[in-house]
């Protein structure tokens, strides 16, 4: 490449850019608006903890927080659940929480079954929905949201589950809008939440 | 002024090395329901001993069964737990048990203890008589 090229790619190369910063103000108008996740998430039915077929889309018009895991995990599930539970609260401390939904995707339908779940969930004071089912539903279910999980007959004392432990947030038509790990930031999630209401 | 009076004794013991120990800090469980089948704790294992320490398990009395448990994460984020049968802290060395990763997990639990209750949770080595610890069980990480 000769100097005169150079030069020309790299004017191109700022024209380009300042295209583009133009292009990204021009989007980023209201500011903040959370991205749609086109690539995951989707309409489900399963068993919900009080033994009723349960469909996410009869929660349309709220924003849901949709977390996986099981209740034998005594390590990272409660620690999801309980923030989750915190986001709930403080949103409700706010006056926020009418139109916001916690749903607990469980992928032990063995071991935890509705009524399991009846008992175990309400402890979080956070109006958390349990959903379980058949093996073959669930596992459906975390296809559609990315999330993989392997039951393991290991040596840690009982079934285990090794799995990923992404909480989603849904939007009002309930498609994804953002994923967060497990050790998330509270007050993000609030904000975020606040601005999908 | 009796505060002052220990550390006085402590600074000495310290400083002479009589002092030396193993012990269990920053001890607590992580509060959960109380239908709940097992419950995780996290401490520091501080060994101030001259001679490592090889950690071999734990017990508990309300708990039928104690292990130590590690936690690992695969490419595809998938986290396991497996049962950490025994880890070495050497001499002068500290050992954390945080979330999400080394943890103490307690099974088959007579009662599940409440937050703010502060239960007996022992440690067993196979180089050290038990070192037992008040566990505060508590929702959040101190
Ligand atoms: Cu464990």
């Amino acid at each position: 490449m000769n100097n005169k090229d150079g030069f020309t790619s790299a004017f191109l190369f700022r024209i380009l850019v300042a295209g583009a910063v133009l292009l990204l103000a021009a989007c980023s108008e209201p500011a903040r608006e959370l991205p749609v996740n086109t690539r995951l998430g989707g309409d489900f039915t399963l068993t919900d903890h009080n033994g009723e077929r349960f469909s996410l889309s009869s929660l349309n018009g709220e924003v849901v927080i949709l977390f996986f895991g099981y209740t034998h995990c005594p390590d990272i599930c409660p620690a999801v659940l309980a923030r989750v539970s915190q986001v709930y609260r403080n949103l409700k401390e706010q006056g926020e929480a009418d139109r916001v939904q916690p749903v607990f995707v469980t992928f032990d339908p063995e071991r935890d079954t509705a009524e399991h779940l009846r008992e175990y969930l309400p402890w979080f004071k956070a109006d958390i929905i349990g959903l379980t089912g058949d093996v073959p539903a669930i596992q459906k279910v975390a296809e559609q949201y990315g999330v993989v999980f392997i039951k393991e007959e290991g040596d840690s004392g009982g079934a285990d589950f090794s799995h990923s432990d992404y909480i989603y947030l849904l939007d009002q038509q309930g498609r994804v809008r953002k994923l967060y790990p497990a050790d998330f930031n509270i007050d993000e999630v609030v904000a975020d939440v606040k601005t999908l209401l | 002024m009796l505060k002052r009076f220990f550390s006085a004794v402590l600074l000495a013991a310290a400083s002479s090395g009589a002092f030396a120990e193993a012990r269990i800090e920053q001890a607590w469980l992580r509060a959960v329901p109380p239908v709940s089948p097992s419950m995780a704790g996290y401490f520091v294992l501080v060994n101030d001993t001259d001679q490592p320490l090889v950690l071999t398990g734990a017990s508990a009395e309300f708990a039928g069964m104690a292990m130590l448990h590690d936690t690992s994460t695969d490419g595809e984020g998938r986290r396991s737990m497996s049962h950490l049968k025994e880890v070495t802290i050497p001499a002068g060395k500290s050992l954390s048990f945080t979330p999400g990763g080394r943890h103490l997990m307690l099974m088959k639990m007579d009662s599940v203890p409440e937050a703010g209750e502060t239960p007996k949770v022992c440690l067993a080595f196979q180089n050290h008589a038990d070192l037992c610890g008040a566990f505060q069980v508590r929702h959040n990480e101190p």
